[in-house]
Parts: structure tokens; sequence; C-alpha cells
């Protein structure tokens, strides 16, 4: 792939680069609790215009290739989201951490 | 919920209780929204009233939205050119300052609605899409070969009938408004509905009688 691809598109901008043996996994499932929380968490910071949709779907490009490979649709969104809280000044690294140890203790779950 | 916590007070809510343990981006969640609300950048309350707006919203408002275009001409005239003012007529808030069109089907056209950069939806009248909608293999398929995913949903679209895929953004919003089946004429607007699924408003499907 030349470079130039790379600039015109980004991470998320696939639409007609599928082959036609990537047949789409149709099914359905309740979301998890948790996926259905962190949603209407973002749906909350776009109400009070701490992060937009369009920020937070950016924030999911700019995890890394790896990373969006690996992880789920929600989990891109935790981390899109804590990633711009942070960018925005809103929470500290330092703040974070010790939450999500405080948490993890909570839960009796050892980070 | 404590035994003190008495019902008889105005305010609805839906408890947030963890069952099983939370892995790693599960605690972060409940991290970022707990210091979030210790900030009081968000109320202690949103989140909880945002998930029962969430589980409020389901296909059952398209169905009707379809339905009701479907029977009276005024009100698919208003859908088609002002999904949104058609909606909040019916009782429908788009929530997410979003603008809602409606697509229309025809005997000569035939609309799919994709996200290809995300996972774009009209949640307020759909409710949450479903996890292929936002899939690498539907975003970056269905613009290039809509008939063979129609086909994967077997949905078979006749060759003299243009297949036109919509793709959405952030703040552009799509719904199909499916062509009524024949033979539905003396159907009651519950049967009718019930011919509307999901899928039909996505097009990755026609409505059809006879379903299981």
């Amino acid at each position: 792939m030349s470079s130039e691809n790379l600039v015109k598109h980004l991470p998320n901008d696939i639409g007609g680069t599928g082959c036609s043996g990537d047949k789409v996994n149709i099914f359905e499932r309740d979301l998890y609790p948790w996926e259905k929380r962190c949603h209407a968490l973002l749906d909350v910071l776009d109400y009070h215009k701490i992060v937009n949709t369009e920020e937070k779907r950016r924030g999911t490009e700019n995890i890394g290739t790896e990373m969006a490979g690996k992880l789920s649709y929600y989990e891109k969104w935790i981390v899109s989201a804590s990633n711009l809280l942070l960018q925005k000044g809103l929470l500290t690294p330092d703040a974070i951490a010790q939450k999500t140890k405080e948490v993890a203790a909570r839960y009796n779950v050892i980070l | 919920m404590s035994k003190n916590h008495h019902h008889d007070h105005a305010h609805d809510h839906t408890p947030i209780i963890i069952q099983e343990k939370p892995g790693y981006y599960e605690i972060l969640e409940i991290s970022v929204r707990e210091l979030l609300i210790e900030k009081g950048l968000i109320g202690a309350d949103e989140v909880r009233k945002q998930i029962e707006l969430l589980d409020s919203r389901s296909p059952a408002l398209g169905s009707k939205l379809v339905v009701k275009a479907w029977l009276e001409p005024e009100f698919r005239s208003r859908l088609l050119s002002n999904g949104n003012a058609a909606a909040e007529e019916m009782g429908i808030t788009i929530y997410d300052n979003t603008e809602f069109t409606v697509l229309e089907d025809t005997e000569k056209l035939h609309y799919v609605i994709v996200c290809t950069l995300c996972s774009c939806y009209p949640r307020p009248i759909l409710g949450l899409p479903p996890d292929w909608y936002k899939s690498k293999e539907y975003r970056s398929r269905t613009v290039r070969e809509p008939r063979a995913v129609l086909a994967e949903f077997g949905t078979l679209i006749p060759d003299d009938v243009e297949v036109l895929v919509q793709d959405s953004t952030a703040s552009q919003r799509y719904m199909v408004l499916p062509l009524r089946p024949s033979g539905t004429e003396s159907f009651s607007e519950e049967e009718l509905e019930a011919l509307v699924t999901r899928d039909t408003m996505i097009g990755v499907s026609i409505p059809k009688i006879n379903q299981n």
C-alpha cells in the first residue's frame, strides 16, 4: 500500500475496503450492563458538551492500529473517553490510577 | 437496596448492579463515571436516567412511523420532508440532536443504511444497533457490494431494482421507509407493524407476509 493511501484514509475510514470472503457475522445479543452504562455515560458527556460524538469517534481512531484491532467496541469507547478527558485536563492520570485501584479492591479484583 | 429506602417518593431509577467480577475496562468505566460525578461534571443520576431513556427506545417506534406513513399519505409527506418533526409529532424526541432523514423505497429503488466510519444509527427511533451493524465486515463491504451483503441476510433484490447505499455521519441519521407488501390491504395496524422489523428499516431485509 502506498503511503499516500494512508494519508487519504484514516483507520476508521473503511468503506469499500472489505473482501467478499469476509462474511457478515449476523447474530443478536444484549449488551453487557457495563457496555450500556458506557454508552449512557458517553451520551451524558455529549449532553454536557464535554465530549461530543465526533470527538469520541476520532478518539477511537487515535488509539493505534494494534489496540483498535484487539479492543471490543465499548472497550474502545471507554479508552477514547478517558484519553479525551485527560487531554482536556478534566481528569488526571493520577486520579484515574488511584480510582481504578480503589474500584478493583472494592470488587476483590487485582489489576 | 437498603430497607429504609422507601419508594413512595417521586423518582424513578434503575439501580446499577454489578453481578460478576468486573474486568479492566469495566473498572475503567466505573472509575471514570465516579470521578466525573465527584468533580461535579455530571450528575449522580444522569447515567441511570440515560440508561432508562435508551431502554425506552426500540424498533417498535420506527415500525409505528412506517405504518402511519403507509396509511396516511399526508403523514408520509411530512415524514419524508422532515423526519425530526414527524417523529416529534408522534411523541418521539430526537434526544441526540441529530438530523433524522427517512428514505423511501420505490418499485425501482431500494435503500440500505450503513455507517462506514463507525456506528451512527437513528438510536432515538430504533434503539441501539446490532453488533453486525458496527462490524468491520458490514461497514467495509456494504458500499462496494451491497447485493452480496444483502444476500447474506437472505434478501435478494431483483436486478431491475436499483440498490442505493446511504452512509451515515455523527449528525446525519437515516431510516428506510420500506414498501408495503401487496396482500396486506386488510391488515390491522398491529399486523402491519409486525411486518416492519428493525432490519427492514435498516434496509437489509424487506417486509414479508408469513414471517416466522
